[in-house]
């Protein structure tokens, strides 16, 4: 029994995604006003893990090691849903022996408020840490409870950017379409929880157009202006050739990107699949081709802005022609951080294709690429392969 | 990230920056730039030279500040451009936009 509720307990820590992360000025201002609030010279955000005690913020200790759950004060701290409050923790059977009690001027005073997950599972504790004897008040614990819960909400939210970044998947295509004689592909790969990259793709009658963008930034904000982005330009798609639907998407969200500072770059492209004509317009996107079935590559050209831009010139469309066993790709700029020049990166991307079978194995292998890279920007790739003639 | 400002005459402001330009300090730019254009000198160049790393924001705020600036008869240009920040210009085609100088004086040139 004792053991589920731990597991439990131990899966709602896992789920907050929290564990291992790199300090965040949200929970370090928590920990410098309870220290202020307090007088006191230390004071932690903890989480309590399996065998140890991780520190996501802390002021006075001047680092983050772990503790050993067994030398840790915070373990304690969750076995209630009451604050813990330790004020001789030097003659205290529990802590006594406790390496940083014992140590000569260490710890004589501990009040520690547990934290819950969004569930209510006690994961850890906001603390204060005092080298002198003290003791506190039923006001100063009301405060303390007070500000265990702006921890809580902080906690709680980053739980909630990763259910924003699972919506925001579930906008990406989820199923590779059925396009008699092609095979297509994408991926995308958000820097953090969710991100300005998106790629799209749909059927238009008998046409299939493909999308591939980046709002300018990254996380919730640029996020946003995707998820409209996207909807804007299937709208404008439906009942409009793809240089006209640009052109209206651009204009329909003009004032939205002059609002929030932002701009995006893109490029949507529209193929006739018994032709393999695609024409495409390209807004600032500038990462794409095609690769020959012979290897070759041809990179597009094109002078267009980005959608956003201080300055309005229409977009023109451009055509190519996708013959058997020839790829088209589209990359998002995210990738060339990985590479030290553009220019590699354009031969990564041509080399990658020119030894790949099917649009998947291509995107599987940029994305392996990223993954290895550890990438820090969002990164996106959509490859269209029109089979080869048997 | 600091900011130098330094005003000069006709409407013409330097904005020295040094440090990151990133989500984090971008806004700071934007509110600078803002107050700039609407104390009269809507003609700002920003000299890029000591900025160790910019990202999208960085290059979004500039050119926010560059549509604000332009409906106020100015411009909004940029120097000390390092390769990076000038592939991104040239990959987005924003450098038709967003003019890159290769110093101070000459960004002034014609004001």
């Amino acid at each position: 029994m004792v053991a589920r509720t731990e597991e439990r307990r131990l899966r709602a820590l896992a789920a907050l995604n929290i564990l291992d992360t790199p300090r965040e000025e949200r929970f370090d201002r928590l920990v410098r006003l309870t220290q202020r609030m307090f007088d006191v010279p230390m004071a932690m955000v903890s989480l309590i893990d399996e065998d140890r005690q991780w520190n996501k913020a802390e002021v006075g200790l001047g680092h983050r090691d772990d503790v050993p759950r067994s030398a840790s004060m915070c373990d304690h701290t969750i076995r209630g849903d009451e604050a813990l409050v330790v004020t001789d923790p030097a003659h205290d059977p529990r802590f006594a022996s406790y390496p940083g009690v014992a140590a000569e001027g260490g710890v004589r005073f501990y009040a520690g408020q547990p934290l819950h997950a969004p569930g209510g599972a006690r994961v850890g504790s906001l603390c204060i840490v005092d080298t002198r004897a003290r003791t506190l008040d039923d006001n100063q614990l009301a405060i303390l409870r007070e500000l265990a819960d702006f921890v809580e909400t902080e906690l709680a939210r980053t739980d909630e950017l990763d259910r924003a970044g699972e919506l925001q998947r579930t906008l990406l295509p989820r199923r590779t379409p059925h396009l008699p004689g092609y095979d297509v592909a994408g991926v995308c790969l958000p820097a953090s929880a969710v991100g300005g990259d998106f790629f799209d793709w749909h059927a238009l009658g008998d046409d299939f157009q493909v999308v591939i963008a980046d709002v300018m930034g990254k996380g919730i904000p640029a996020a946003i202006i995707g998820a409209s982005v996207r909807s804007v330009l299937r709208g404008a798609s439906r009942f409009n050739d793809v240089e006209v639907a640009v052109n209206r998407a651009a204009a329909a969200l003009e004032s939205d990107l002059f609002e929030t500072s932002t701009f995006v770059t893109l490029l949507a492209a529209r193929l006739d699949p018994p032709s393999g004509t695609l024409t495409y317009v390209d807004a600032g996107h500038g990462i794409a081709g095609i690769v020959s079935r012979d290897g070759t590559a041809h990179q597009f050209e094109s002078d267009g802005l980005p959608l956003g831009a201080p300055a309005w010139e229409p977009w023109r469309a451009d055509r190519v022609v996708l013959e058997p066993g020839d790829t088209f790709i589209a990359l998002s700029d995210g990738l060339l951080d990985l590479f030290d020049t553009i220019e590699e990166a354009r031969e990564a991307a041509r080399a990658t294709v020119a030894s790949c079978s099917t649009a998947q194995e291509v995107v599987d292998v940029v994305a392996a690429y990223a993954r290895d890279h550890h990438a820090t920007d969002d990164v996106t790739a959509v490859v269209v392969r029109r089979h080869d003639v048997a | 990230m600091e900011i130098e400002k330094t005003d000069r005459e006709r409407g013409i402001t330097v904005l020295r920056l040094e440090g990151r330009l990133t989500m984090v300090s971008a806004p700071r730019l934007k509110s600078v730039i803002d107050e700039a254009v609407d104390s009269g000198h809507p003609r700002v160049v920003v000299d890029l030279a000591a900025v160790t790393f910019m990202d999208s924001s960085g290059l979004g705020t500039l050119i926010a500040g560059l549509k604000k600036a332009r409906q106020a008869d100015g411009d909004v240009r940029i120097t000390g451009v390092t390769q990076q920040v000038a592939t991104v210009l040239a990959l987005t085609n924003l450098d038709r936009v967003l003019r890159a100088h290769p110093t101070v004086e000459a960004a002034t040139d014609g004001w």
